[in-house]
């Protein structure tokens, strides 16, 4: 059941720690397919699939959210993205598989990166909720 | 996983059009076959040496005299910021003054609809390319060929030859 001001997230893992996205922003969780790659210089875009006619970016938030020391990316996480007031579906790699959970956004604090949206208490643990398009934007992985 | 309302994403533009496929650095990209005038071997190109401008436009490499046109021939390997490659084929451009070193011509294809470059991509690319191809599934990079040399470039390299061969334009 889903209280009152609850909201539902995909909470997703990079190695050990686990991240949320809105659910309402994910759109599917695709199995590993092969990146295409041509030359470009964003940062943590990795190339680009083709699902279902459509060209979706690869962006590799591991990079920025637990450094370059993130285990094997399974999986694909699709998610729609706010970009220059467009809607654009971005795959995210994620370590294994996801979970649907609810909860209540705790607001950010002040002391997060920009591109953390807001906290979510999972028992003992503390998810940060992602902000993609603030991630994407992101110049220098850590 | 619920599969939620979104807007509708932009179509790819229904153009067919015929491409030339060439690949630079390992990699395949795509020009529009009308955008090109000739592709020729490696012979009769001359290495570019103009005083101070050289430095400003590092990826120019070569001059071609073609037809009392001087054509400035731009390493892709360097426009694209890839390693060094093995250039073996020069594309001479229609309507520029510019020639393109590129590895390999493959083929002509003809392309049925180009996809935007995703908003995701941020930086230079968005310059250099026109848009995405697919191609029997294989994702192909539509050059811009004005990209390759823009019009401040050309500006700059004209008016250095110019004054390299004391020509004055009125």
């Amino acid at each position: 059941m889903i209280a009152e001001g609850d909201k539902s997230y995909v909470l997703f893992p990079l190695g050990g720690k686990r991240f949320a996205l809105p659910a309402e922003t994910v759109t599917e969780l695709a199995r590993p397919d092969s990146v295409q790659t041509f030359p470009h210089r964003t940062p943590l875009l990795t190339g680009v699939l083709v699902r279902r006619g459509r060209i979706v970016p690869v962006c590799d938030v591991a990079q920025v959210l637990v450094g370059p020391a993130a285990p094997a990316r399974k999986f694909y996480l699709i998610a729609n993205c706010n970009l220059e007031s467009r809607q654009e579906l971005t795959a995210v790699p994620v370590t294994g598989e996801c979970e649907l959970a609810s909860g209540a956004l705790v607001p950010r604090t002040g002391q997060e990166p920009p591109y953390i949206r807001g906290l979510l208490m999972m028992g003992d643990e503390i998810v940060e909720i992602v902000a993609l398009e603030k991630l994407i934007a992101v110049e220098e992985p850590v | 996983m619920k599969s939620l309302k979104q807007k509708r994403p932009q179509p790819p533009q229904p153009a067919r059009e015929d491409m030339i496929v060439f690949a630079v650095g390992g990699f395949k990209f795509a020009i529009a076959a009308g955008a090109v005038k000739e592709i020729r071997g490696m012979e009769d190109l001359h290495a570019f040496t103009l005083g101070g401008i050289s430095g400003q436009i590092a990826k120019l490499k070569y001059t071609l005299e073609r037809g009392g046109t001087t054509y400035f021939v731009v390493d892709a390997a360097r426009h694209f910021q890839l390693p060094a490659s093995h250039a073996s084929r020069v594309m001479v451009l229609r309507n520029a003054p510019t020639g393109v070193l590129v590895d390999s011509t493959d083929r002509i294809m003809e392309i049925s609809s180009l996809h935007a470059l995703p908003r995701a991509f941020t930086h230079e690319e968005r310059g250099w390319y026109r848009g995405l191809a697919v191609v029997n599934g294989t994702v192909v990079p539509v050059v811009n060929h004005n990209a390759f040399l823009n019009r401040a470039e050309l500006e700059i390299l004209r008016s250095g030859l110019e004054r390299v061969r004391g020509v004055v334009t009125v």
